[in-house]
Formats: structure tokens, C-alpha cells, sequence
């Protein structure tokens, strides 16, 4: 601990400062009441001077040690000489006891009596004050030149015979003002209080540390103080004394060029590359280009000025000198976006592949396969391609292409690269827009550009990011109950097709929404919804609809739009729902080839079976209307056929107009026709009534007799 | 590429088709059925050209439905990855064009297109050259390459390039009209 060692050390050194000025002890006192008449003119008469200065300085030591705290501080900034002083300090309080008040006065001249003994000094017995400051100072600067050997540390660590280091629970927050009261009451009750120390640490809560030897004495001590528990006491082992009171820094592995992310502040989240590094001060300059600039000039006018005053560097970059702490440099994945603001703003145009190098130094390890194709990026067998024959720790076996008669080539991680050829399809499998598969168009460096099979967009990733994969799955195309093209109901009045889905992972938060497009005929719009609003799937709901020449119209049916802003376009019917049609044309690309229109404004096309059955005069079974008749007819013994042939969507589709009677409920024994059919409830018109009533019945069907 | 090929499908008939023309009904139901259809592993069947041989029915307990296995001969168009193809510009949009040869959609990303061919925007977007000679838009006749296909249980799906030797525009409507 060296805290007591500390104390010892901290009065010895008092002592020649005291000694010093002990020539003319008494003798000064007397001549005291003189001295202060003189006061001024003393400087003149160097023995006087003396003798008042000595009676001074006694007296004042007696008094307090104030003057040394307040000098010593000035002087010294090291860290153990701070704790000797401050031990000193405590010492000459409870050598004093109690301390008379000085009054003001008193005070001043001491003071300045303090400042002229130095001054004095200096002329004087100059010789004396170097030896002494030799003594102070020297052997610090010694310990300072050479490091500490880890034998001198190790002697250095408490031993039994050392005081033992007591934790101490308080209450959570008073840490300080615990501390401050033991050091209080060991002003005010000296050597009455046996503790050697009592120390509150910053970072840990509840509990203060009290350096003493024996349990009782920091009993004693903490007796009267409510805001400590005496009860809960608990001796800290030897060993791991020392960890109470170090300081343990996490090592950070930083090097220049390497990308981290702010932890906190304005610029929490952003990414930021770093320019230097100091290890001393522990800081690190960082350039990062704040985009989220607008949004903190919008959040206040207070905020503004800093905006004023941010240094910039000539590039638009801001450079920024932080510590160690507030930036994130593990497990760091740069977006391509990020990477592209920095390129641009550098004007960097042949840098493209130097930054992208860098990068990979940085990068994480890439994830091999067996049977993934690589190209080797480093070294002399650069740009050879090959095929991963086995993985294994830290090495990757590949068997070359060409030419070699070995049999495969041990690579480190790092000298390969994925490798992909345009027209390869792939999944991504790391960040944004993980999960989605498309073909590669270009590969360019570490970059591949993709196509995405269900947006047609172009998405850049990493070649790491990337693994080929035969089957032709399209990409995130289902959260939860929801899939890809599904018509959900939004809120009461609205629906909407879904027609993208993304899960976006920022800042370990995770969040999935979906873009909607909205049933309103003739008009394209898109809304972002997060899962949670969507209120429910409007699957198997099958309204009839007809077109504008009257025709029935059901789904997969292919349109055509000859009126409103679709006009002349052509598609397959995906849904309808009250009278809208959402149609998809895989030549349309905004809206995932999506668009909404009234039923009216289309007409049908050929296409769909049912629409040949229509104008065939309705003479097969596959029109679901005509089955009804069919049934009604031939009522009982054919539903359930019908049942078994048709999936239950038909079956529902089927019931629109059905003539039905009511099993069970209040309306037991009613009969009618089903009006409409939304999810399990069934809108029923009452043949007696002359009243549409609601039912829900879609889970026991068996309740309804056709 | 086309193929000539024997498939088999088992077919359901209606018991009021039995009769007299009930192999025509059979043979049109199964026309209506199949063609224009596209299985992943065959790919789009175009035409039915002619019956193999059309089994014995078995008649399915309770519906009265007869089910017929018929072996058929057909055409069938499936693209492979490296065919050289024809096809028609349906879409030009700035990431690249869209083409249709016959059933298939091939997508030619602005990636796949030479790099001399610039995208111009307009009312009819396109891709030309620097000199204006060559112009890529919706109704040019383009031979591409297919790199790479999707194959779906319903879809196929291709991408192609014309980053190719004696590959590119084969006939431009803007020059023929």
C-alpha cells in the first residue's frame, strides 16, 4: 500500500524544514509581540528577521498545517508526493489536536512571512535549500529516469505486518462524504483514532476502504457516523489489496489507419478513423465526418455554436481529439455507405483500393468454407485462384487451379480473398441487407455488387460478406406471420401490400420493418411500418369484384389498367380487396413491381381459367359461384366433397352468398345469406329479420349447414 | 436452348367429358394446362406436339374423377448459363436493361454493359456510346450472354451481359423505322 511508509516518509521530511528554522525557538517567542511592531522593517535586520521568522513559524506550525498543504501543493503534482502531503498534512492536525483558530490576521502574516522566509533563503543559505530540494526532489526524478524493476515493485506490496485494509459499506453515493467525516473526526479526535487511512474510490459504489490494524479500531472510528454500517466490515485479502487502489486499463490495441466507432457523445455511433495516437496521455486523434450534423443543429440553437468552432480539417473531415475510452475499436464493421463518404471526401481516386486494403487489414477475420472459391490477394502466388480444400484454425488449405503439382497451398486467412465471378448467385451474410441472395454483376477488389433477386437493386458488399449458394431463396421474405406480398391491414381504413422487408441492425438494436404499399387506387404510396403496426394478414379473404366490361375477376388473373396513372399497364392480379386490385408486373420496377387500382378502371385480359369459363357461359365446375348453385341444388350430399376438393380459401370464397342456417348462438335455427366473410367472422343477412347480423364462425364450419 | 422431350402427367377428367371425343378433351385439357408452364427442371414448355401414350384411367373413390398418366412430347425452352441468346429490350432503367427472349426475363445489369455506353435518362431512357452509334432502348434487339441463372419451382430467371465479344445491338428499332 505504501500509505503508511508514505506517512513516515511525509514527517521526515517535515523535519529539517523545522530544525531549519529552530536556531532562535524561544528567543523568537518572546521577542514575538516586538517582531510584529517591525514587521515591516524587519527585512532590514537579518537576526531579528530571524528570530521573528523562527517564533513565526513555530507558532505557526503549532497552529496549523495549512501553510504547508497550500504550499506544497503548488509546488509538487506528483502523485505520491501529493499523498505525503496530505498525510503531512493530517499529521500536524493531530499532533496539534486542537487546532486554535488563527485569526485573520495571523493568518496574512503568516503568509507572508512564509513568502519572505523563502526569499530570504534563497540568498541566504542557499546551499541548504538545494541540498534540500536535492533531497526532496532528487530521488523522484531518479525514479523517474529509470523504470521501477519488478523487484522494487514486488517489495513495495503489503506484507502481514502492514495494516490491513478494511471495506467498509456506506451508504450508496456518500462514498466521498464518508471519507471526509473519518478525516474530520481524525482532526478533531488526533491520535485518538487509530485508523491509519480511509479512502473513497470513484468507481465503486457503496463501499469505502479504511487502512487500520485491527477490526475494533475501524469499529471505533466509524462509530457515530449514520451514514456508515458499521456491521458490515470486511477484511480486503492480502492479495488483493493492491487491486483496491490500481487502476486497471483495458488494453486497447489501436493503430493508426484503423477504423473505430464513437462511444459516446454528439457523435455516438459514427465512424471514425484514426490519425494518431498519444499512449502517453492516452488519447487518440480521430477524423470522422459528422453526419448527423444537421440533426444536431436542428435539436437547439445551443448546439449551434459548436458547430461554429469544430476545428476541420482542409478535407471536410473533423478532426478530434478524444480518449481512449470513448472510442470503440473492437469488432468495428464499416458499411460500404461510411467507407464512400470517406473516399469522397478525401478526393482520393485511385485510393479506392489502398483504402479498401487497409480495410482488410482491419477486417475481421473472413469466414472460409470448404469448397468456397478464393483468390489469394497477398504475396508472390497473388492472384491465384483456387478452391478451399480444408479450414483449420489459422490456416486455409487451398487447392490451386492451375499448374501446381502440389496438392493444396496453406494460406493464411488473410492473404485470401473470396472470390466470385459475375453471374454467380449469392446470399449475403452480414450486415444490412443480410440474408438477401442475388446474382454477382461485378466484382471489384473486395467489393462485389450484387442484384438482388426480389429488388433488382444493386447492393455492394465485401467479398466477406458474400457465400454462394445454389438454392434460389429470395432474401428476407418473411418476418414472423408476415411474407413477402402479403395484403396486411394497417389500421382501420388502410391496407397495403408488403412489398419490402428489412431487418436493420443498428447499434445492436435490432429492428424490422417492412415497406407498405398502400391500397389507394391510382396512387403510389409507400409507407415505412414497423412490424408492430401491422394488425393483422388479409389472406384468404376473397372479395368479388368485376371489371369495367363486367367480367368477374379473381386472383392471378392478368388485367390490364386502362385508366389512371397505371394506364396501359398490364399484370396478374395478386389481391383484391374491396374493389382494389393490386396487381404485379414484372416490368414495373418501383414498388417490387406493385401497383393498386380500382377494379373498375381495368379490364380483364385473357388469361386466368375462370375467365374463359365466364364467357363459355359458366359451364365447368372450377367457378366457385356456379359450384354453389351446383350445391344448392343438390343440397347435403355434395358440401362435403366440395370441401374436401377445395381448400378451405375456396370454401370461403365459396360462402359469399350463400344460403345458410345458424347453428348455435342467439340466432340459433335463423336462416340466411352470407354477405361477407372477414377473417373468422362471417356477416350473415337474416332471412326473417331483414337485418345483417356478425358472426364468428370460420373455426367450427361444422356450424353452418348449407 | 430448345428441347424435344417425353414428359408425363397424370391427368384429371371429369366424368361428363367421358365419351365419344374423350381423348380430345384429354389432350386439350392437358394443352391448357401445360403449355406456357415452366418447371424448374425442364424449364418453359412451349408446345405439345404430339401424345405418346395415354394410360389406363383409374377412377378416384368419391368424386368420380378419372385419372389418366399421359406421356406427351413436347418443346421446351430452357436457358443455361454461357447460351448465347436473342432477346428483346422490354426495360431500360439506370441500373441496366431488361430483355425478354421468348418466356425468359434476363436482367443485363449496368455493370454487364460495356463501359463506353453511357445511361441517358429521358422519355425513352437508353444506353448509347460516347460516339452515338450504338443505342440501347426498349424494342432494340440485343444479343446477349447468360451468366447466370435463378431457377425457381415456377421461374427462371437470368442474368446476361453484353460485355462480350460480338455481343451487343443486332438491330436497332430507331434506325429501322
Amino acid at each position: 500500500m505504501g500509505r503508511s511508509r508514505g506517512k513516515k516518509k511525509g514527517s521526515e521530511e517535515f523535519e529539517p524544514r523545522e530544525v531549519d528554522d529552530f536556531d532562535g525557538g524561544k528567543a523568537g517567542r518572546k521577542k514575538r509581540r516586538r517582531s510584529e511592531f517591525v514587521d515591516d522593517v524587519a527585512e532590514e535586520e537579518e537576526e531579528e528577521e530571524r528570530e521573528y521568522r523562527a517564533g513565526k513559524r513555530r507558532r505557526s506550525k503549532r497552529k496549523s498545517g495549512l501553510q504547508y498543504l497550500d504550499w506544497e501543493a503548488v509546488v509538487d503534482d506528483d502523485e505520491e508526493e501529493d499523498q505525503e502531503d496530505e498525510e503531512g498534512f493530517d499529521d500536524d492536525f493531530i499532533e496539534n489536536g486542537s487546532a486554535d483558530i488563527l485569526d485573520k490576521d495571523d493568518a496574512i502574516q503568516t503568509h507572508r512571512s512564509f513568502l519572505v522566509d523563502s526569499e530570504d533563503d534563497e540568498e541566504e543559505d542557499i546551499e541548504a535549500l538545494e541540498k534540500r530540494v536535492q533531497e526532496r526532489y532528487g530521488k523522484r526524478d531518479l525514479e523517474l529516469d529509470e523504470e521501477p524493476t519488478e523487484v522494487e515493485q514486488q517489495a513495495l506490496l503489503p506484507t502481514i505486518r502492514d495494516p490491513k485494509l478494511w471495506r467498509v459499506t456506506c451508504v450508496n453515493g456518500h462514498e466521498r462524504e464518508v471519507a471526509f467525516c473519518l478525516m474530520q473526526k481524525s482532526i478533531d479526535e488526533g491520535s485518538q483514532l487509530q485508523i491509519r487511512s480511509a479512502v473513497a474510490l470513484d468507481h465503486i459504489k457503496n463501499y469505502i476502504y479504511v487502512e487500520a490494524d485491527k477490526e475494533a479500531h475501524v469499529k471505533e472510528a466509524c462509530k457515530g457516523l449514520c451514514k456508515i454500517n458499521s456491521k458490515q466490515i470486511m477484511l480486503v485479502p492480502l492479495k488483493e489489496m493492491t487491486d483496491v487502489l490500481s487502476v486497471k486499463t483495458k488494453a486497447v490495441h489501436l493503430s493508426r489507419g484503423a477504423w473505430v466507432r464513437m462511444r459516446n457523445g454528439m457523435y455516438k455511433g459514427e465512424l471514425a478513423k484514426v490519425v494518431d495516437i498519444d499512449n502517453v496521455r492516452q488519447k487518440v486523434t480521430v477524423k470522422l465526418f459528422p453526419s448527423n450534423n444537421l440533426r444536431a443543429l436542428g435539436d437547439g440553437v445551443s448546439k449551434k455554436n459548436d458547430f461554429h468552432i469544430t476545428p476541420r480539417s482542409k478535407d471536410g473531415f473533423l478532426l478530434k481529439e478524444v480518449s481512449f475510452r470513448s472510442v470503440n475499436a473492437c469488432s468495428v464493421h464499416p458499411t460500404i455507405d461510411e467507407l464512400e463518404k470517406f473516399l469522397h471526401s478525401s478526393h482520393i481516386e485511385d485510393g479506392d483500393m489502398a483504402n479498401l486494403l487497409s480495410l482488410s487489414t482491419n477486417r475481421k477475420k473472413a469466414q472460409f468454407f470448404k469448397g468456397d472459391r478464393v483468390i489469394v490477394v497477398k504475396g508472390d502466388l497473388k492472384n491465384l485462384k483456387g478452391w478451399v480444400e480444408k479450414v483449420e484454425e489459422d490456416n486455409i488449405h487451398v487447392k490451386p487451379d492451375v499448374g501446381y503439382h502440389l496438392d493444396y497451398l496453406v494460406m493464411s486467412p488473410k492473404e485470401l480473398c473470396k472470390y466470385f465471378e459475375p453471374g454467380n448467385h449469392v446470399k449475403i451474410i452480414c450486415g444490412a441487407a443480410e440474408g438477401t441472395t442475388g446474382f454477382v454483376a461485378s466484382v471489384e477488389g473486395h467489393l462485389v455488387n450484387i442484384i438482388s433477386d426480389t429488388t433488382k437493386e444493386l447492393l455492394q458488399v465485401f467479398a466477406d460478406h458474400v457465400m454462394e449458394i445454389s438454392e434460389a431463396a429470395s432474401g428476407v421474405d418473411q418476418i414472423e406471420d408476415f411474407e413477402l406480398h402479403n395484403l396486411v391491414q394497417l389500421d382501420d381504413s388502410s391496407f397495403g401490400v408488403i412489398i419490402h422487408i428489412e431487418n436493420e441492425s443498428f447499434q445492436a438494436s435490432f429492428m424490422i420493418w417492412c415497406k407498405v404499399l398502400k391500397g389507394i387506387p391510382g396512387k403510389a404510396v409507400v409507407e415505412i411500418v414497423k412490424l408492430g403496426n401491422i394488425r393483422c394478414k388479409l389472406d384468404g379473404i376473397k372479395y368479388q369484384t368485376k371489371d369495367q366490361l363486367n367480367h368477374q375477376l379473381s386472383v392471378n388473373d392478368l388485367v390490364k389498367v386502362v385508366e389512371g396513372v397505371w394506364r396501359g399497364r398490364t399484370g396478374k392480379i395478386l389481391h383484391i380487396y374491396k374493389g382494389n386490385l393490386f396487381i404485379y408486373d414484372h416490368h414495373h420496377l418501383e414498388n417490387a413491381g406493385f401497383m393498386c387500382a380500382k377494379s373498375q378502371s381495368c379490364i380483364l385480359l385473357a388469361g386466368g381459367s375462370r375467365a374463359t369459363n365466364n364467357w363459355n357461359g359458366e359451364n365447368t365446375s372450377s367457378c366457385s359461384r356456379v359450384h354453389l348453385s351446383q350445391q344448392r341444388s343438390s343440397r347435403g350430399c355434395s358440401s362435403m366433397n366440395a370441401r374436401g376438393r377445395y381448400g378451405v380459401q375456396q370454401e370461403r370464397d365459396a360462402l359469399i352468398g350463400a344460403f345458410i342456417k345458424i347453428r348455435e348462438g342467439v340466432y340459433k335455427g335463423h336462416k340466411g345469406r352470407v354477405k361477407n366473410i372477414k377473417g373468422k367472422n362471417v356477416q350473415v343477412e337474416l332471412e326473417a329479420q331483414m337485418r345483417v347480423v356478425l358472426g364468428k364462425f370460420f373455426d367450427e364450419l361444422s356450424n353452418l349447414l348449407f | 436452348m430448345f428441347f424435344h422431350i417425353v414428359l408425363e402427367r397424370n391427368m384429371q377428367l371429369h366424368p361428363r367429358h367421358f365419351g365419344r371425343d374423350l381423348r380430345d378433351k384429354l389432350v386439350s385439357k392437358l394443352m391448357k394446362d401445360v403449355e406456357g408452364t415452366c418447371s424448374g427442371r425442364h424449364g418453359f414448355v412451349v408446345a405439345i406436339t404430339g401424345i405418346e401414350s395415354v394410360g389406363k384411367g383409374l377412377i378416384r373413390d368419391g368424386t368420380g374423377f378419372v385419372t389418366f398418366p399421359v406421356k406427351y412430347l413436347c418443346v421446351v425452352f430452357r436457358p443455361f448459363k454461357g447460351e448465347i441468346l436473342e432477346a428483346v429490350v422490354t426495360m431500360v432503367n439506370k441500373m441496366g436493361f431488361f430483355a425478354e427472349a421468348g418466356p425468359v426475363q434476363i436482367f443485363v445489369s449496368n455493370h454487364l454493359i460495356p463501359d463506353d455506353m453511357e445511361f441517358q435518362s429521358g422519355d425513352v431512357p437508353n444506353y448509347t456510346t460516347s460516339d452515338g452509334s450504338v443505342k440501347i432502348q426498349k424494342d432494340s434487339e440485343v444479343r446477349l450472354k447468360i451468366i447466370g441463372t435463378r431457377v425457381d419451382a415456377t421461374e427462371i430467371f437470368c442474368i446476361g451481359t453484353i460485355k462480350d465479344d460480338f455481343l451487343g445491338v443486332i438491330s436497332d428499332p430507331g434506325s429501322t423505322s
